[in-house]
């Protein structure tokens, strides 16, 4: 469990949550490790909990996540014969949805730097008769293994907080993309309004680690949620971000209060 | 535009697409008249913009027989844009033109794509008591069917009855609505005045003419 102090240095405006104190370092959740450490640590946290990955995301938010996913589907544009990327795509949610929608002549990319998040995605779109065009990667969002101008969308739910360096990972998602093709980031971030920021806080420090030690037998690996969703950039922050790494018209919409949101940019 | 903003911040379309969704796809799986109807306009999209909603709600059929309800406008093949009221009159296909004359319909793109989708709407049935019997048994699905059929032709034998007083009571007894005999009869009767006095219009403006030539 969290100490208070641990939740205001998270909501301190002065803690620069994108850039850690010196280049060999970053962080995990509130602790800060070594940058080689970050990858297999966060591999840990996600072995752990992948077989339980679907059940805890419908607990923990309620279900309202599947709508946060839909959003987003909806903000994508995708269109037959689409070639699309689901980046940290885990246990497959966008690329069951855009598998349909991009049709026999399109194509979508599973890819998760966790091989058991992409087991378990691949296991479940196969249960649903969701083969012919869908590929499955292993790759780390810092090094996309595709040839530049590849992809007309790129997603990434919920991925991109765990990714040891963001501005690596968006130059290389920019890279990836075709001229005229957009990046969608759905993540957490900060609430809009104090009162839902201190109740977000109680139940993140409080109650999801309860939930993930009862359901995935895993404490731990949701108090790194809790806090990772503090240390990841806010809005305005990631914005900036993207549009350091390329990306024009970037835009973000809050979504429940600013629990999350989605930011849009596109490669031109 | 309020209306909009606040729907967009409940996720309202992302709601009802979620339940259509659901709803559809299950509706699709129990459906008696299984045929290849559905593979014919598989990879298609039909949007739907109803003047009752302010966002499109968009129907894809994707592979696995599935379809997907989003959003999404860009990759349309026919836009219908009506209302609720309206949708109901089309089932009949033949409906089409004389609605979209009428301007209560508005259709781009393909309407083949439209006839398809609605051909599949029709062709849905569902055998509800073989679906209950498979979770309860036989005899009991068998006497909750009947007894569902007795409880809706009742409630509609008695509101059909409730409709048929409240008409009598409003339009004949309290005369406070017109029937439409009597507003067609009221149109007819506005139509001829307005026909004589286009008629005495015409002859003063003969007169007035006449005169204005004499001096």
């Amino acid at each position: 469990m969290s100490s208070p102090d641990q939740n205001s240095q998270a909501n301190d405006a002065s803690v620069d949550k994108t850039m850690p104190a010196d280049n060999s370092t970053t962080h995990f959740g509130y602790k800060t490790i070594e940058k080689d450490d970050k990858i297999s640590m966060v591999a840990g946290v996600f072995h752990s909990v992948a077989k339980q990955y679907d059940v805890m995301n419908d607990l923990m938010s309620f279900g309202v996540h599947r709508l946060w996913k839909r959003f987003t589907i909806d903000a994508s544009g995708v269109r037959p014969g689409n070639k699309v990327l689901d980046l940290a795509g885990g246990t497959g949610d966008l690329t069951a949805k855009f598998s349909q929608l991009v049709g026999r002549e399109g194509q979508v990319v599973l890819a998760d730097i966790n091989s058991s998040m992409l087991n378990v995605g691949r296991d479940k779109l196969r249960d649903k008769g969701l083969v012919q065009n869908i590929e499955y990667v292993q790759a780390n969002a810092e090094y996309l293994p595709f040839e530049e101008n590849t992809f007309d969308v790129v997603t990434i739910a919920f991925g991109l907080r765990n990714v040891t360096d963001k501005d690596k990972a968006l130059r290389s998602i920019y890279s990836v993309l075709k001229p005229g093709g957009r990046l969608l980031v759905l993540e957490f971030s900060k609430p809009e309004h104090e009162l839902l920021n201190k109740a977000y806080d109680f139940y993140s420090f409080n109650i999801l680690p309860k939930m993930g030690e009862l359901v995935a037998k895993d404490g731990d690996s949701y108090q790194y949620l809790a806090e990772s969703i503090r240390m990841h950039p806010d809005q305005e922050t990631l914005k900036t971000m993207m549009d350091n790494a390329g990306f024009e018209q970037t835009t973000f919409k809050n979504l429940t209060g600013g629990v999350v949101a989605l930011h849009k940019g596109y490669k031109f | 535009m309020a209306t909009s903003k606040i729907a967009n911040e409940l996720l309202l379309p992302q709601v009802l697409t979620a339940v259509l969704e659901l709803l559809i796809n299950k509706a699709l799986l129990l459906n008696v008249n299984k045929d290849s109807s559905l593979q014919d306009v598989s990879g298609k999209t039909i949007t739907l913009e109803l003047a009752e909603l302010t966002f499109p709600l968009s129907f894809t059929v994707g592979s696995a027989a599935r379809v997907i309800v989003s959003s999404l406008t860009d990759c349309s093949d026919c836009t219908i844009s009506t209302s609720v009221n309206t949708l109901k009159k089309l089932k009949a296909e033949q409906q089409i033109t004389q609605l979209v004359k009428q301007g209560e319909l508005d259709v781009i793109g393909d309407v083949k794509i439209a006839q398809q989708f609605a051909a599949i709407a029709q062709s849905l049935e569902i055998d509800w008591q073989t679906e209950l019997a498979k979770h309860i048994g036989d005899v009991p699905s068998h006497k909750m069917v009947q007894f569902g059929n007795k409880l809706t032709n009742a409630v509609n034998k008695h509101s059909t009855q409730l409709q048929a007083d409240v008409s009598e009571y409003v339009v004949h007894e309290k005369r406070l609505v017109a029937t439409n005999g009597q507003i067609t009869h009221f149109k007819q009767q506005v139509t001829e005045v307005a026909n004589k006095v286009d008629t005495i219009n015409t002859r003063i403006n003969t007169i007035f003419s006449l005169l204005s030539s004499k001096k």
